[in-house]
């Protein structure tokens, strides 16, 4: 069996970045992620997420480290989309307001949740959502 | 206002999971498409923008913990802010209902994935 490598929560993660990660396995995840969330409208975390793991970013690291790389994503994508589509920012604006709420609450009770079974919840619900969108 | 209500709600709540990076952002496009009839397009767009607040928001608790690995950040935000604007673009020339189908087996594997693995 594969030994687990994935460092304890809290831990630091790796000084620097070697040589493969460097070069192969983040450029492509980081290229993926950008590619999916922006074609979607969103979900490039969750290619982001793996690779982070697999490159030894501890857990609870990974997590927060993919909010901040997601969020840059973010910004040009929407800036692309609100720009060559129509977009109505009324319709927008109390998700936006939502969102923000609820990134404060995320934000600071973070590290006193364990977010596996949450995730399994949502691996459910997006399960439910791709038989419906394919239906 | 009821028309605010629940999308306040879908936002906060999916908020909460954004800031925990599991996946919020998507929970909140299917909320939108599949629960409250917004048009794909739009919805996209929301999500998108959306994800600035909330993610800033949570950000500034995650540095304040020293939660961010700036070393991985600056190795993959090139590749990705490439990826990010390579896609917006291609779904703006893309037809809505071509996206549909893709997505659906996206969720499919994304959610058989996360279901599955033990790395969380």
């Amino acid at each position: 069996m594969r030994k687990r490598r994935i460092r304890a929560a809290g831990c630091t993660s790796n000084k620097g970045v070697s040589y493969v990660k460097k070069t192969v396995l983040f450029p492509t995840a980081g290229a993926a992620a950008g590619l999916i969330n922006g074609f979607f409208g969103g979900g490039g975390g969750m290619i982001l997420l793996p690779a982070l793991l697999r490159g030894r970013v501890s857990p609870q690291k990974a997590f927060a480290t993919c909010v901040a790389l997601i969020l840059p994503l973010c910004l040009l994508s929407a800036a692309v989309m609100v720009l060559r589509t129509d977009f109505d920012f009324l319709a927008a604006l109390p998700y936006l307001i939502g969102g923000a709420l609820g990134g404060l609450i995320g934000g600071k009770l973070f590290r006193r949740v364990s977010p596996r079974w949450l995730k399994k919840l949502f691996a459910l619900f997006m399960l439910y959502g791709g038989v419906r969108y394919l239906l | 206002m009821t028309a605010w209500v629940l999308p306040l709600a879908a936002g906060c709540l999916s908020g909460i999971l954004s800031a925990w990076g599991i996946g919020g952002g998507t929970l909140l496009l299917l909320v939108m498409t599949l629960f409250l009839e917004v048009e794909a397009d739009l919805a996209r767009s929301i999500n998108l923008l959306y994800f600035l607040p909330t993610a800033a928001a949570g950000l500034f608790y995650h540095r304040k913990h020293d939660l961010l690995d700036k070393p991985v950040i600056r190795t993959i935000a090139p590749w990705g802010i490439g990826g990010a604007v390579a896609g917006a673009f291609l779904s703006t020339v893309a037809d809505a209902a071509l996206l549909r189908r893709p997505f659906g087996i996206y969720l499919l594997v994304m959610g058989a994935i996360t279901l599955f693995s033990k790395e969380t």
